[in-house]
C-alpha cells in the first residue's frame, strides 16, 4: 500500500481513476416528436414561464387524446424561447409570445410552431398582446423601476416590427380590445396601479382613464360590459387596500356597480364561461354569476385537496377549468384540469412555472 | 467528441508523469500537519493553504482560485458576475469569509460573492473544510476561507510587480512594495483587474453581452515589534468594484453593479511568560448600488457598518496545554433601500483547552456561548483528537455544534422579513486519515452534517417569497486531498488533486439539493527544469440537479476544464518570470449555472517581477 501510493504507477493509477471518468450527459432532452396529427392543432399550449434570469422558459403541448409534448418551441427551432415567457396570442395562423425578461416577442406558425420572427426593437418587458384590424398591441413595462416609461406597443403583423408606442400609465397588464377600443389594466409594474386606459385604436390616442381599485389584476367582456377583479395591495406591502369587483358599461366607460371583498381577502385572475365569473382566492375558485352580481361567501371547490401547492395560472373555457401550480418555483410544475363542477378530470406534470394556457383551434 | 477528449487528457497526463520524474513549482499549498508549539488554532481540523507561487498563477477571483484548488464547488452566473460557493453541500451563506480572522460576509445577504475577493491583495489563503462557528462565528457551517496577510521582518526594502493581459482586454496589475527591518514591517499594495468579458459563447454565435467590470484593490499590512513582548499589527483594505452583469438573453435590459469594501484591523499582542494576550480591534463596511437599468439613475442600495472587538488570554502549563478564555463584540449597523435602519448587537465568550498528552495524541474542546437580543443565547462547542499512530499515519476525529444567523435582509426587508427567525443550527462530525511519507501525502476525510433550522425563501398561496425557517438538510461524503512533490537534479515535479465526494439531501423530499454536485475533482500538475516551468490545472465537477424536484430534464451536465500554462525566469536570479497560459484547453463549452456559459479557450500572457 505504501509503496504502491507513491510509487509513479500509482500515481499514474491515482490520476487516471480521476480522470478517465470525464463528464457526462444525463441531461434528459425532452423533446419529442410532432403528435400524431403531424402538427400542433387541435390542442392546447401551456406556457412555462422559467425561472427569471435562467433562460429556461418553454411551451408544452396537450393534444385533444391528452397526450402532452414539453418543450415544442425548442423541438422544432433548435433553440430556447428565453427568459420568462409571459402570456401568447393568436392572430390568423400564428401565435405571438410575449418573453418578459429576454424583451422579445416570439412569431411562431400556430401549427408547426416553426419561427417566423423575432421582435426586438422597441420592445421591453413585454406583458400581454392584443389584435385589431393587422396591428398587434403589447402592453410594455420598460424599465420596471422607470414610472414613466411605460407604453403599448403597437405591432405591424405584416413586417413583425413595431411602429410606435403609445405611452400609457405605470404597469400596463391585460389588454383587451371591445368596439374599437383597447382596455388596458394598470395593475403595476415594480408599483402598484389603480386605472384601466382606454386607447382608441384608430386615432392610437388615450381617449379616458376608469379609476378603479389597487392592483386590476383580471378583465373580462361580455355583453357591452367590463368586469375588472382588482385584487387590492397585498399586506407585505404595509399599505393593505381592499379587492373589488368592477362592472363597467363601455359605451360611457363608468362603473355601473362594484363589490367590495372583506378585508384581508385577496382575489386573483377573472374567467367567464356561461355568464358566470370564475376567480381564485389562496388557490381556492370561486363563482360569482353576472346575473345577480354577489360575490359567494364559500368556494366552489379546493383545488389544495388535490395537491395544488401554488395556483399560477388559470383559466376557464368550455366548460372545464385549467389550473397551472409553479410548486416552489424551482421544480416542474403541474396541470390540473377540472370539469365546471370541480371534479378532477386529468392531472400531469409539465415545465418549470407554468403559467397559462392556449387553445389552438 | 467527449471521448476523443478524454484520450487527449489520459494520454497527456500519463506521459507528464512518466516523462517528467521530478520536481515542483508548487501548484499547490500542502495540507498542513502539525506546528511544534501549541498555538491556538485548530488541530483537529484539515487547512488547505494556497500559497503565494498558487495564488500568481491562478486568475485573480477567489471564484477561479478555489474552483481549481479546492474541493469547494463554484456556480458563476458567467465569468467575474455574481459567484457563491457550496462548501461541503452547504448553501452560499453557510461558508464563512474571513479577512485576517475577522468574518467579512455580507450582512445584507450572508454571502461573499467570490468575483469581489480579489486574491493579488493576499499572501496565502487558507481553506478549513467542516464547522468552525466556535473560533469563526456564525456562518461557519461548510468551512471557512480566510484571506491572509503575513508580515515579515528584516528583509529590507523589496518590491514585486504582476502584470498580465489576455483576450478579451483583460487585464491585470499588481503591485507591493515593502519595507521590513527588524522591528517594523510594512506592505502596501495596489491591484487592479478588468476585462471587457465579451467572450463568445462556445458553440453558439452569441457572445457575452454587458459583462465587462474593473476592480480596485488597495492592502496594507504592517507590524510594529514595540518591544521584546508587545507587538502591533495594523491591516487595511479597500476593494472598489463596477460590474455590468452580462445580460441572460441579448436583448434584455442591461443591469450594473458598484460595490465598496473597507476593512480594517488593529491587532495588539503581548507575550509575558506563558500568558499571550490578543486584542483585535476592526472596523468593516459595505456598500453597493445596483442599477436595475443601465440607462436610467435609479438604482437600490444596501449599506451596512460593524465594529468588531477579539480579546483572548492564552495561558500554556508546560507548552503541553494551552487554556484561552475570550470574548468577541461585534455591532452592525445597516441600512438599504428596502431595509429601515436597523442595528443589532453580538456577543459571545469562548473557552478552550488543548493538551498534548503525548507526542503522539492530543485532544482539544472549545466552547463558544454567543449571548445576543434576537437569537436566544446558543452554546456552540468543537472537541477533536488527533493521533499519530506512526511517521506514516495520523487519525482525527472532530465534532462540533455550529451556526448561522439570519442576515438582514431576512430579518429586515420591508414588508417580508421575519424578525422572529431562527438561527441555523448545525451539528457535525468527521474522521481524517492522513498519510505522508517524505513529500507525499494523502487526505481521507468522512464527514456527516446535520442542519436544522434551514432558512430558505419560501413562496407563500400569494405566491410571495418570505424567509422562513425550513426544513432538516443531511449531508455527507468524502473528501480527498493529495500532495505530491520531488526533486531530483535540475528537475522537479508536484502532483496536487482533490476530491470531494457529496450527498446533501433535504430529509422532507430526500432530494440532493440544487447546485450540489455528487462528484467535484481538481488535479495540478507541474514541472520545473531550470529557468522553464510548465503546469497544467484540470477541473471536473459533477452534474447538479437545477430543480429541487431532481428531475433529469432539468440536470446542468458534468464539465471538464484544463488550464495549460508555462513560465520562463530571466534574470540572473530569476526574478523577472514571464509566462503564457492557455484557458480552457480543451475548449469545453460549459456552464456552472444554467445558460450562463463560459468562455472557451483563451489566451492570457504575465509578468513577474521581484526588484
Amino acid at each position: 500500500m505504501k509503496k504502491l501510493i507513491f510509487k509513479p504507477a500509482g500515481l499514474l493509477l491515482f490520476i487516471l481513476v480521476f480522470t478517465v471518468s470525464c463528464t457526462s450527459d444525463d441531461r434528459e432532452e425532452v423533446v419529442q416528436e410532432l403528435p400524431p396529427s403531424g402538427a400542433y392543432t387541435e390542442g392546447m399550449f401551456i406556457l412555462n414561464e422559467g425561472g427569471f434570469g435562467s433562460s429556461n422558459a418553454t411551451v408544452s403541448f396537450l393534444d385533444s387524446d391528452r397526450e402532452v409534448y414539453g418543450s415544442i418551441f425548442s423541438g422544432v427551432n433548435n433553440r430556447g424561447l428565453g427568459d420568462v415567457a409571459q402570456s401568447m396570442g393568436f392572430y390568423g395562423e400564428r401565435a405571438y409570445i410575449a418573453v418578459n425578461n429576454s424583451s422579445t416577442i416570439e412569431v411562431v406558425n400556430r401549427n408547426t410552431f416553426e419561427s417566423i420572427a423575432t421582435t426586438t426593437a422597441m420592445i421591453v418587458n413585454p406583458r400581454y398582446i392584443e389584435f385589431s384590424g393587422n396591428k398587434g398591441y403589447i402592453t410594455n413595462w420598460g424599465d420596471p423601476n422607470d414610472v414613466s416609461d411605460d407604453y403599448v406597443a403597437v405591432l405591424n403583423l405584416a413586417t413583425n416590427l413595431v411602429e410606435t408606442k403609445i405611452p400609457v400609465p405605470e404597469g400596463p397588464e391585460k389588454i383587451l380590445f371591445h368596439n374599437e377600443k383597447l382596455y388596458v389594466a394598470h395593475k403595476g409594474g415594480y408599483g402598484y396601479g389603480n386605472t384601466i386606459t382606454v386607447i382608441d385604436v384608430i386615432t392610437q390616442l388615450v381617449t379616458s382613464t376608469i379609476a378603479v381599485a389597487d392592483v386590476p389584476s383580471g378583465m373580462v367582456i361580455t355583453n357591452g360590459s367590463l368586469y375588472v377583479l382588482c385584487s387590492g395591495k397585498a399586506p407585505f406591502t404595509q399599505d393593505e387596500t381592499v379587492a373589488e369587483l368592477f362592472k363597467i358599461n363601455t359605451a360611457t366607460n363608468t362603473i355601473e356597480a362594484s363589490l367590495t371583498f372583506p378585508i384581508g381577502v385577496h382575489p386573483s385572475f377573472l374567467e367567464l364561461n356561461n355568464n358566470i365569473l370564475y376567480y381564485t382566492i389562496e388557490g381556492a375558485v370561486f363563482a360569482a354569476a353576472i346575473n345577480d352580481f354577489q360575490l359567494p361567501t364559500s368556494p366552489l371547490f379546493q383545488p389544495s385537496s388535490n395537491g395544488l401547492e401554488i395556483l399560477y395560472g388559470f383559466k376557464v373555457t368550455n366548460s372545464t377549468i385549467y389550473i397551472a401550480d409553479a410548486k416552489d418555483y424551482a421544480s416542474n410544475g403541474e396541470v390540473f384540469i377540472y370539469n365546471i363542477n370541480g371534479a378532477l378530470q386529468q392531472q400531469f406534470s409539465v415545465a418549470i412555472i407554468p403559467n397559462s394556457f392556449y387553445f389552438n383551434n | 467528441m467527449k471521448l476523443v477528449l478524454c484520450l487527449l487528457f489520459f494520454g497527456l497526463s500519463s506521459n507528464f508523469v512518466l516523462y517528467s520524474q521530478t520536481g515542483p513549482v508548487n501548484v499547490l499549498g500542502e495540507v498542513l500537519l502539525s506546528n511544534t508549539r501549541l498555538r491556538d488554532s485548530v488541530y483537529t481540523n484539515n487547512v488547505l493553504v494556497l500559497n503565494d507561487s498558487v495564488l500568481r498563477i491562478n486568475q485573480a477571483s477567489l471564484t477561479n482560485l478555489l474552483n481549481f484548488n479546492s474541493t469547494v464547488y463554484l456556480k458563476e452566473n458567467g465569468l467575474g458576475m455574481v459567484s457563491s460557493p457550496s462548501f461541503r453541500g452547504t448553501t452560499a451563506s453557510q461558508t464563512a469569509v474571513l479577512w485576517n480572522g475577522i468574518n467579512i460576509n455580507s450582512q445584507t445577504t450572508g454571502q461573499t460573492d467570490f468575483n469581489t475577493i480579489n486574491t493579488r491583495g493576499f499572501n496565502s489563503i487558507e481553506v478549513t473544510p467542516g464547522g468552525g462557528s466556535v473560533a469563526n462565528g456564525s456562518g461557519a457551517i461548510g468551512g471557512s476561507i480566510n484571506l491572509v496577510n503575513k508580515l515579515t521582518y528584516d528583509t529590507g526594502f523589496t518590491n514585486q510587480l504582476f502584470l498580465n493581459y489576455g483576450e478579451y482586454n483583460t487585464y491585470g496589475i499588481d503591485y507591493q512594495t515593502q519595507y521590513a527591518s527588524k522591528k517594523t514591517s510594512i506592505t502596501l499594495g495596489v491591484s487592479r483587474n478588468g476585462s471587457d468579458n465579451d467572450y463568445p459563447y462556445p458553440e453558439t454565435d452569441q457572445i457575452n453581452q454587458n459583462g465587462q467590470y474593473h476592480n480596485t484593490n488597495l492592502s496594507l499590512a504592517s507590524g510594529y515589534k514595540l518591544d521584546k513582548n508587545n507587538t502591533i499589527h495594523i491591516f487595511a483594505n479597500i476593494y472598489k468594484g463596477r460590474r455590468n452583469f452580462s445580460v441572460p438573453t441579448p436583448n434584455a435590459l442591461q443591469t450594473k453593479y458598484t460595490d465598496l469594501n473597507t476593512r480594517s484591523l488593529v491587532e495588539w499582542e503581548s507575550i509575558i511568560g506563558d500568558v499571550v494576550s490578543n486584542l483585535k480591534v476592526a472596523m468593516t463596511t459595505e456598500e453597493y448600488e445596483f442599477f436595475a437599468n443601465i440607462d436610467n439613475d435609479f438604482f437600490t442600495f444596501g449599506n451596512v457598518e460593524s465594529f468588531i472587538a477579539n480579546y483572548k488570554l492564552e495561558y500554556s502549563f508546560s507548552h503541553k496545554m494551552l487554556l484561552s478564555l475570550g470574548g468577541n463584540y461585534t455591532h452592525n449597523s445597516g441600512r438599504g433601500s428596502d431595509i429601515q435602519s436597523e442595528s443589532r448587537n453580538l456577543a459571545a465568550a469562548t473557552l478552550s483547552f488543548k493538551h498534548e498528552v503525548s507526542a503522539s495524541f492530543l485532544y482539544e474542546i472549545g466552547l463558544r456561548q454567543e449571548t445576543n437580543e434576537d437569537f436566544g443565547n446558543p452554546l456552540l462547542y468543537s472537541a477533536g483528537i488527533r493521533y499519530k499512530v506512526s511517521p506514516f499515519y495520523q487519525l482525527k476525529l472532530n465534532t462540533s455544534k455550529n451556526f448561522r444567523i439570519p442576515t438582514y435582509n431576512d430579518l429586515y426587508w420591508s414588508g417580508l422579513g421575519d424578525p422572529n427567525l431562527k438561527p441555523e443550527t448545525s451539528y457535525q462530525a468527521e474522521m481524517s486519515h492522513i498519510f505522508s511519507h517524505k513529500k507525499a501525502s494523502l487526505s481521507i476525510t468522512g464527514y456527516f452534517n446535520q442542519v436544522t433550522d434551514l432558512l430558505r425563501y419560501i413562496p407563500g398561496t400569494d405566491g410571495i417569497f418570505r424567509p422562513e425557517n425550513t426544513n432538516d438538510v443531511h449531508i455527507y461524503g468524502l473528501e480527498s486531498i493529495f500532495s505530491y512533490e520531488k526533486k531530483i537534479a535540475n528537475h522537479s515535479i508536484t502532483v496536487n488533486a482533490t476530491y470531494a465526494y457529496t450527498v446533501s439531501e433535504n430529509k422532507e423530499t430526500e432530494k440532493q439539493l440544487i447546485y450540489v454536485p455528487f462528484h467535484k475533482f481538481t488535479a495540478a500538475a507541474g514541472y520545473r527544469y531550470k529557468k522553464v516551468s510548465t503546469y497544467y490545472q484540470y477541473l471536473n465537477n459533477g452534474e447538479v440537479f437545477t430543480t429541487t424536484d431532481n428531475t433529469t430534464a432539468n440536470i446542468l451536465d458534468s464539465y471538464m476544464v484544463a488550464n495549460l500554462g508555462a513560465e520562463y525566469a530571466l534574470g540572473n536570479e530569476g526574478n523577472y518570470k514571464i509566462g503564457v497560459q492557455l484557458l480552457n484547453l480543451w475548449n469545453e463549452a460549459y456552464e456552472s449555472v444554467l445558460n450562463r456559459p463560459l468562455p472557451g479557450r483563451n489566451i492570457n500572457f504575465y509578468l513577474n517581477a521581484n526588484l
